[in-house]
């Protein structure tokens, strides 16, 4: 423990002390809530007795159907996190596959048998088993907030992103703003990592991180802005019906490009990776994270990230879950959603990485003019009467 | 409204349910054994000298200030750009010379922060 010299010192020890309770107090409540949800089911058409099951099987079906709408089944399972969590692993094996065939070499090869499909799940294993190693001098308590906080927030954002009508886990009239609000958390988690990591690396590059995230959140904001002009609404829902007759990309394709570009620099991929640059920084803020730690926060939470920025990309301006009748809206919401994702895991291959003045400079005075020249053209679109707000 | 920041709520409850126990793992799992130099900062090889926590760089300090002044701008854009139709033209023309007034700040604010031989 260590020693309490100073007035502050006392009240940082207490802060601490609430903090732990608060946590403590919220898993209670969390998991008390889950257990009421999960009680909530009771308009299931329970029980079904075994004559029943012998005579009229059909009775299960209306079973599991209600099962599939309650909230519980759409937190964990398909819009919500074994959705996501299976296409992060997904995403990872396919990004190690496409770097390995640009560069001219097989990519993971030999975990599971055929072209190592099991690749993800070995290295899952193996970080499991690796020590988690806490840095002399650092923060405790905020070193090993970090890699749950990054998860939590990443996870949060993905419940107002629908996968077609009538799977989304909460349907919001604010959905945008509430995904700005949970993406704006990132900035904050990036500072703390750097400040509780004793270390010089670290902190230079958390703070370099910190700079690109808070500079390229605005053009991103602003280049969504232009499809809630067009739709007249800030829900998600009504953003995707209000494309089917053309998908917003064709109105307004100078904010898909900058929405792109700056989703590329908020998940820190190439070529903005200087946060993470392994070669220039040791790995810039995450060089005193070890095994699990790091596994959280650069695996699990990154590959959440790339999916929310590609649903968010194709609900914003490629028409969501709208395609031919003939397959069901969820294929084509994730098939639309895998193509903006290999989009996003190309440059890694292909790009330098920009230095952090070229790309401060380049966020603000660029792309921040770029989305407000978009707007202006959405106002004269909208003046002209090509495209009715609202008329959905 | 208030049910689905309600279900947010939950959903990040869920991540925690998820992410804790991959933490609790390794402390169950893998081996321990404490070492001095395991635990110093790392410096590519040096021994680390000085403190860990250097002061703050404020080289990039007024794109940081920036930042605060547009996060507010773009609300108040977004205020705007629902309610598109119900403010109609005075509206659009209002709020565009409130986007043109506040390009001049931002092109002062980018020329002092380009002259890196002040900060």
């Amino acid at each position: 423990m260590t020693q309490i010299r100073s007035f502050s010192d006392f009240l940082i020890r207490v802060i601490k002390i609430v903090a732990v309770l608060a946590i403590i107090g919220g898993i209670f409540v969390v998991a008390t809530s889950f257990l009421q949800i999960m009680f909530g089911m009771s308009e299931l058409p329970l029980p079904i007795s075994p004559s029943d099951l012998i005579t009229n099987p059909s009775a299960l079906i209306s079973l599991l159907t209600g099962l599939m709408d309650t909230d519980f089944f759409r937190i964990s399972v398909f819009p919500g996190f074994t959705f996501v969590a299976l296409y992060g692993a997904i995403a990872g094996l396919w990004e190690r596959k496409l770097l390995a065939k640009m560069q001219m070499r097989v990519g993971p090869l030999y975990a599971g048998k055929v072209e190592g499909v099991l690749q993800p799940i070995a290295d899952v294993l193996k970080l499991l088993f690796k020590e988690l190693i806490t840095p002399k001098g650092a923060d405790r308590f905020l070193f090993g907030l970090v890699p749950v906080l990054t998860v939590v927030i990443s996870t949060a954002a993905i419940a107002v992103i629908p996968v077609s009508e009538h799977w989304v886990i909460a349907q919001s009239d604010f959905g945008v703003l509430v995904i700005f609000a949970v993406l704006g958390f990132f900035p904050i988690t990036v500072l703390i990592t750097a400040w509780s990591s004793n270390s010089k690396f670290p902190f230079i590059g958390g703070l370099r991180a910190l700079h690109q995230m808070v500079a390229y959140e605005i053009p991103l904001i602003l280049s969504t802005l232009v499809a809630v002009m067009y739709s007249g609404s800030l829900n998600l829902i009504n953003i995707v019906n209000a494309q089917s007759t053309y998908w917003f990309i064709l109105f307004a394709p100078v904010s898909a490009i900058v929405f792109f570009i700056c989703g590329l620099a908020e998940m820190e991929r190439s070529p903005y990776d200087l946060p993470e640059a392994e070669s220039e920084l040791a790995s810039g803020w995450l060089a005193e994270y070890s095994g699990m730690n790091f596994g959280l926060i650069l695996g699990i939470a990154v590959y959440i990230k790339v999916y929310i920025f590609s649903a968010l990309f194709t609900i914003f301006f490629l028409g969501g879950w709208l395609g031919p009748n003939f397959l069901p809206p969820e294929f084509w919401f994730i098939l639309k959603t895998a193509i903006v994702t290999t989009m996003i895991l190309l440059p890694r291959g292909v790009l330098p990485r920009s230095k952090i003045d070229v790309l401060l400079r380049q966020g603000w005075a660029r792309f921040l003019l770029l989305a407000i020249v978009n707007i202006f053209i959405a106002i004269v679109l909208i003046q002209a009467g090509v495209i009715v707000p609202g008329a959905v | 409204m208030g049910y689905d920041i309600f279900l947010v709520i939950m959903t990040a409850g869920f991540g925690l349910l998820a992410a804790v126990p991959m933490l609790i793992l390794p402390k169950l799992l893998a081996p321990k054994s404490k070492n001095l130099a395991k635990e110093a900062p790392y410096e590519c090889g040096n021994i680390p000298s000085g403190s860990g926590r250097i002061s703050f760089m404020m080289q990039y300090y007024s794109y940081l200030l920036m930042f605060v002044v547009f996060d507010v701008m773009a609300m108040f854009l977004f205020a705007w750009g629902v309610s598109y139709l119900a403010t109609g033209l005075i509206g659009t023309i209002i709020i565009s010379i409130f986007i043109l007034v506040m390009l001049i700040p931002m092109a002062f604010t980018l020329f002092h922060a380009g002259r890196r031989e002040l900060w």
